[in-house]
């Protein structure tokens, strides 16, 4: 059974149509690129998956249970984790804070704990921390030594490992990755490259569905690639067949008239 | 160590100074020695990375150090009944203060209606005893429940929208309140609720004048322990409640709903959490005041108190624990200190907020990184 299966989802805002019944299956430790031209849908799939936007129409099935109905913070503690294509930590709160907050729903310690065990809660944040110091190491050694600096400290390609850390930190069976490329020079896209590469190392069992604009990305982490337009899918299968199409070609290139 | 004791017990004897100094010309003085060290602490640096560094060091003897001058703050005032009041008054904004930052510094929650829910507080304690005949400490303790569950009640629907819709309704619950209170007639309309007894513990009464240490001591001194011992207590509370899961889970809703829904957090929860363990200290703070001035009416509980209860937590330093507290003593006292110049306290107050607002909107005692000590 797949891990994931969108069936002719369809998200409608008032007249537009952003995602036309899309079919989609996530097979458990694949990673999926998808990818499409500006407003092709494809932020607006993730928004879908996790609760943001309601489904007009469609089902999606994450380990056979239905996703439509449901909050976002109730489908995110399903086991799907996912990063913002613009940023979205904390930047006034420490890398720590921003990391452990994906541990948040699998705490262990209430209210009383807090205030009157406090030994039980202390015990419990110092794993935490543990946990997020190891995690932030994978991808920066010197990482859990700034674990108390406020985040916004930290240059761009560390706050990109940090977000993608809080994903992880909630030990997610299938992680979402919106444009982890985006605004990166070529060099810093190189080194987010091994980072991804370190990511299915380090979690084996994880699927990964990323979305990049960055073609080079796409090839070397991805061995299917799903290609949308318009909020349809129009081609399916490995890079070399994807970015062959016709219709991918025109839909990045615009239409082939005449040959010279 | 000795540098800290020495720092705490000049700030004091400076602050007792100021406020006992009669004529305009000693408290020119004190005021000025008192600006003039505040002044050279802040720009020169070997002085201020020597305090900050010793403070670190010994957190311990600093809250130790702290406390015991807190307890002898009653002594030197003593011959002031007055004075030893608006000390009281200054702990009871630190327990209102605590709760509010709760809702608007922790979890972004504006609510404007601070003077509302102290007043739910304090109409509950003067009801409950006048009316029903309850001993005093037992309805200060049913007063911040009725806080809670009247806010819980009303404002589940209304969590759910975000910033200035928020503050809007609240704001409006403040008058509401208020003309319920004018106009209802078993909270005395207008008049208020008189006579609500004095507090008694162990047969007690907290309207004898006590003698501590053969020092005779205003009877209000009674109540300056006991406003500390709820603020500290609150305090207390409060700091363990921020640095942990729960405070965590309310920064990072009120820094980006969006990403903390997608870390898992029902925002509904989060805010109804920390909306009603604010309100509970908040109702505290006004059944405490109750009992301590023996009366409530409606304009102790107006739109103009939520203010100066937002003001404090402005001077302070928005979700700063520790800038409540420096907030609450710097805005109660001071009015009163100046209450010689009339009509331009008020004006001299408003100017102070904008100046903040504009220079420092951090706060004079900004918040700290979370350590989950």
């Amino acid at each position: 059974m797949s891990l994931l299966e969108a069936r002719g989802l369809t998200v409608r805002f008032g007249g537009l149509i952003a995602l036309d019944g899309v079919d989609l299956a996530v097979e458990p430790a694949e990673t999926l690129g998808v990818i499409g031209p500006n407003g092709s849908g494809k932020t607006t799939f993730f928004n879908a998956l996790t609760g943001l936007y309601a489904a007009a129409a469609g089902d999606i099935r994450f380990e056979g249970r239905s996703l439509v109905g449901l909050e976002p913070h109730a489908i995110s503690r399903l086991g799907i984790a996912r990063t913002f294509q613009s940023s979205r930590l904390c930047l006034g709160l420490s890398v720590f804070d921003n990391v452990l907050i994906g541990m948040h729903p699998r705490r262990r310690t209430w209210l009383a704990d807090f205030v009157l065990r406090r030994g039980r809660f202390r015990a419990e944040i110092r794993g935490a921390i543990e946990r997020a110091s190891h995690l932030l190491a994978l991808f920066n050694r010197e990482l859990p030594a700034r674990g108390f600096v406020p985040v916004g400290q930290l240059p761009q390609i560390d706050r990109r490992r940090v977000e993608i850390c809080r994903a992880l930190a909630s030990q997610p069976r299938l992680l979402l990755l919106d444009e982890p490329s985006a605004g990166m020079n070529p060099e810093e896209t190189v080194e987010l490259m091994r980072d991804l590469q370190i990511v299915s190392e380090e979690m084996p069992g994880l699927s990964v569905i990323i979305i990049e604009h960055d073609m080079f990305v796409i090839e070397g982490v991805s061995r299917r690639v799903v290609a949308l337009n318009y909020g349809r899918k129009i081609a399916e299968g490995s890079f070399a067949a994807v970015a062959g199409t016709a219709e991918v070609r025109e839909a990045y290139l615009g239409k082939e008239t005449a040959r010279a | 160590m000795l540098l800290v004791l020495l720092t705490e017990a000049g700030l004091f004897v400076l602050v007792v100074a100021a406020v006992l100094a009669e004529r305009p010309a000693a408290l020119g003085a004190t005021g000025a020695v008192l600006l003039a060290t505040l002044a050279a602490v802040r720009f020169v640096a070997p002085l201020r990375a020597a305090l900050a560094s010793a403070f670190a060091r010994h957190r311990a003897t600093a809250l130790l150090g702290g406390a015991v001058l807190a307890l002898a703050l009653p002594f030197p005032l003593a011959a002031s009944p007055y004075w030893t009041f608006v000390a009281t008054l200054a702990l009871v904004y630190v327990t209102i203060g605590q709760g509010l930052n709760f809702q608007i510094g922790t979890a972004g929650v504006l609510n404007l209606a601070g003077a509302a829910f102290a007043g739910l507080g304090g109409y509950t304690v003067g009801l409950l005893t006048v009316s029903a005949g309850w001993p005093s400490w037992l309805a200060v303790l049913a007063g911040p429940l009725v806080a809670v569950a009247v806010g819980a009640v009303l404002f589940v629907p209304i969590l759910k929208t975000r910033g200035h819709y928020l503050a809007l309704v609240t704001i409006a619950f403040v008058f509401i309140f208020n003309i319920l209170m004018n106009n209802f007639e078993f909270t005395g309309g207008p008049q208020g609720i008189k006579n609500i007894p004095t507090l008694r513990l162990a047969g007690y009464a907290f309207t004898t004048k006590p003698a501590v240490f053969g020092v005779p001591l205003p009877a209000h001194a009674n109540f300056y322990f006991a406003a500390l011992a709820m603020a500290a207590l609150t305090t207390w509370i409060i700091r363990r409640l921020y640095d942990s899961w729960l405070g965590l889970a309310l920064n990072t809703l009120r820094d980006d709903e969006i990403a903390a829904k997608c870390c898992g957090i029902s925002i509904t929860r989060g805010k109804l959490a920390a909306f009603s363990i604010g309100n509970f200290f908040i109702g505290l703070g006004g059944a405490f005041y109750a009992v301590m001035v023996g009366f409530v009416s409606p304009p102790d509980f107006d739109f103009g108190y939520s203010l100066v209860m937002l003001s404090v937590i402005i001077i302070g330093g928005v979700d700063s624990i520790p800038g409540v507290i420096l907030g609450a003593c710097l805005l109660v006292p001071l009015p009163e200190r100046f209450r010689f110049l009339h009509e331009y306290r008020l004006l001299l107050y408003g100017v102070v907020i904008v100046v903040m607002l504009l220079y420092r909107p951090q706060g004079l005692w900004p918040a700290a990184v979370r350590r989950y000590r």
